[in-house]
């Protein structure tokens, strides 16, 4: 980071240890830039935010380096493994687990049902153990049970197991992503906008549950439009515009650096 | 909305129950009174577990996975052709083969053709597997129909044996075959009815293994990815799920259950041809999955066990002369009938699925299923 200024122009790469590194990301749409030469490095134990303007391309950048779309150009790493061009369920194996913008509700499913979803790699998850090793799948139910029991009752929604997933509200719903999440054992969490829609009180719980989670060792990226929120909870912020990088910096540095202003203003809304 | 159920059978589930037992009550007054003859009541029971078999195999695919697939009748073909081309006398390829043998050839044919479709499009959105299968069921009528140098082509195949024929005792019996007790001959049975009554033993172990073996995966992670697939495919691939190998597991399953359909049938009917690949026996048997409450086991099988009802029932109705028009028209409406009642009353089938899908085990002693 330069002497005169805290915030950095463009990204701050060669961080320690990044859980996540993406270099020189480009997406196009036909004609449209997405993402032009976007890089950004989120170091371990941190609370990364992301930032921008409507269409700064925030949601497909989260989309490159989940594996949900693939980059034109660019390249991401995970843990310090290249992923680049692999399927999303190969990238969230490498220990990055991320939410939807609008949550996923699972039809018939319990919300501890939901949650069992989360652990990797169950050994019942395969059919020829479920015949040969019962005992090790009852086994590793038990405990994902428990655990998913914990979560819940952590997030204060313990008396919500039973219920139909499709019955909660949308800040409960939030929570239930954030603990299915939290089931697959993630050193990287991505959360899209997990406070939109949100009432203020449980947008309070959720900060407060994120930055517990964060001191016990998750990594937090998270793309946020309520500045308060992500204000608070996230350090550094990277803003985003046109589809690059613009600044990255702590937050009250970011907030009032004036090239964030004039591209927020410069934006459609805000 | 309600907690979801989690304990033993709903009271749903034991008014079904109680309806079919009347039902079995009925039809077992008929056969006493002489109404109905034996034969064809274990002929009836034969041909609802094959329906039940079909309905349980797609709502593997329909109901835990949600694919959709239109060439059920597909399937089911290739298992019965797969059987009758390898033990009918009147094959043109081999024949004689013994059926226990032949079974697998049966379900080699469909778990192939069974990979083959599903590699290129279970990796697309759902909508271009039923656009493929489609047009699958089509290309194997077809190609049966015309290759009749590897197939006998419509005249279809003849001098299929009984399942049991080559084995050693249900094989060499001999008729009418007397059953004795004590030393004395308390009844004799006709040829049409021992064998009947064999191939009802039969489809009612393959029923209750496939519903068992079902019953195991379905409840278990297996079962919940592809719940959650159904729902979120996007979901399930965030949470670290290969989800293209769970689509094709449950693809390939439910394509050799249906094949086990086929294979029944052929020993069953003891012929097949082109006619049994219809299109309409997918048509029936997708009616039958939504009917019974899709992503169900046991409400595929009272699906299935309905189709049959109807089919038939239609049948023994024209028979006593009790109806103005034919059975045919009057079954295609029977069940157009039936299909606007389901999206009216119950768009969800007479038993949905109201399990969760977790380990039964592990959820603490005494709650089976």
């Amino acid at each position: 980071m330069s002497e005169q200024s805290l915030v950095s122009d463009g990204p701050v790469l060669g961080k320690t240890d990044p859980v996540l590194r993406a270099e020189g990301l480009e997406k196009r749409f036909g004609g449209l830039v997405a993402t032009d030469d976007a890089s950004i490095e989120v170091e371990r134990g941190t609370i990364t935010g992301l930032i921008g303007p409507n269409g700064a391309g925030k949601s497909t950048l989260f989309n490159l380096v989940s594996g949900f779309y693939e980059p034109d150009a660019g390249s991401v790493s995970v843990n310090g493994v290249n992923v680049t061009g692999q399927k999303p369920h190969e990238i969230a194996d490498q220990g990055m687990i991320r939410t939807f913008q609008t949550p996923r509700k699972p039809e018939g499913m319990t919300v501890r049902e939901a949650l069992l979803v989360g652990p990797h790699n169950q050994t019942g998850e395969s059919i020829i153990p479920l015949f040969t090793s019962p005992s090790t799948v009852e086994q590793e139910e038990r405990r994902s049970l428990e655990q998913a029991q914990q979560m819940l009752e952590r997030f204060e929604i313990g008396d919500l197991a039973t219920q139909p997933a499709t019955d909660l509200s949308g800040g409960q719903m939030k929570l239930v992503e954030l603990a299915r999440g939290m089931m697959a054992e993630p050193d990287l969490l991505l959360l899209d906008e997990p406070v939109a829609g949100v009432n203020p009180v449980l947008a309070d719980k959720l900060a407060g549950f994120i930055e517990e989670l964060n001191e016990e060792g998750i990594t937090f990226l998270i793309i946020e439009h309520d500045m308060n929120f992500i204000m608070r909870l996230a350090d550094p912020i990277i803003v985003l515009n046109q589809g690059s990088v613009l600044v990255e910096g702590p937050p009250e540095a970011v907030r009032s650096d004036e090239r964030v202003i004039d591209a927020y203003l410069g934006g459609p809304s805000e | 909305m309600s907690t979801l159920d989690v304990g033993a059978y709903s009271p749903r589930e034991k008014g079904v129950v109680g309806l079919l037992g009347a039902l079995g009550a009925l039809l077992l007054i008929a056969v006493v009174t002489g109404f109905l003859a034996p034969a064809y009541l274990l002929y009836l029971v034969g041909l609802s577990a094959m329906y039940m078999l079909l309905s349980m195999g797609l709502n593997v695919q329909w109901g835990y996975g949600g694919m959709i697939n239109f060439s059920v009748a597909a399937f089911f073909g290739l298992g019965a052709y797969g059987t009758a081309l390898l033990t009918a006398s009147g094959s043109p390829i081999s024949g004689g083969v013994s059926p226990v043998i032949a079974l697998f050839g049966g379900l080699a044919l469909a778990a192939v053709l069974a990979v083959i479709i599903g590699y290129p499009t279970l990796k697309l959105r759902d909508d271009y597997l039923a656009i493929a299968s489609l047009g699958l069921a089509e290309v194997v009528r077809i190609f049966i129909l015309n290759e009749s140098q590897w197939t006998a082509g419509s005249a279809g195949l003849t001098g299929i044996p009984l399942f049991f024929s080559d084995w050693p005792v249900l094989g060499d019996l001999t008729y009418p075959y007397v059953f004795y007790a004590g030393g004395t001959p308390v009844f004799n049975m006709s040829q049409s009815v021992v064998t009947s009554f064999l191939n009802v033993v039969l489809v009612t172990v393959i029923v209750a293994a496939v519903y068992l073996f079902l019953r195991r995966i379905h409840q278990s992670p297996w079962g919940r990815v592809l719940r959650t697939i159904r729902t979120d495919e996007d979901l399930a691939e965030t949470l670290g799920k290969n989800t293209f190998a769970f689509k094709m597991q449950a693809f390939v399953i439910g394509s050799l259950i249906m094949a086990l359909a086929g294979v029944f049938y052929s020993h069953l009917v003891l012929f097949v041809s082109p006619q049994d690949l219809q299109p309409i026996t997918t048509f029936y048997v997708w009616v039958a999955v939504i009917l019974g409450g899709t992503g169900s086991d046991r409400g595929a099988m009272l699906g299935g066990f309905t189709i049959v009802a109807i089919q038939q029932g239609t049948r023994f109705m024209t028979d006593t002369g009790a109806l103005p028009i034919g059975a045919a028209p009057l079954r295609l409406m029977l069940v157009g009938l039936l299909i606007i009642f389901i999206v009216r009353l119950r768009p969800e089938g007479i038993l949905p699925p109201e399990r969760e899908l977790i380990w039964p085990d592990s959820l603490g002693g005494g709650r089976d299923e």
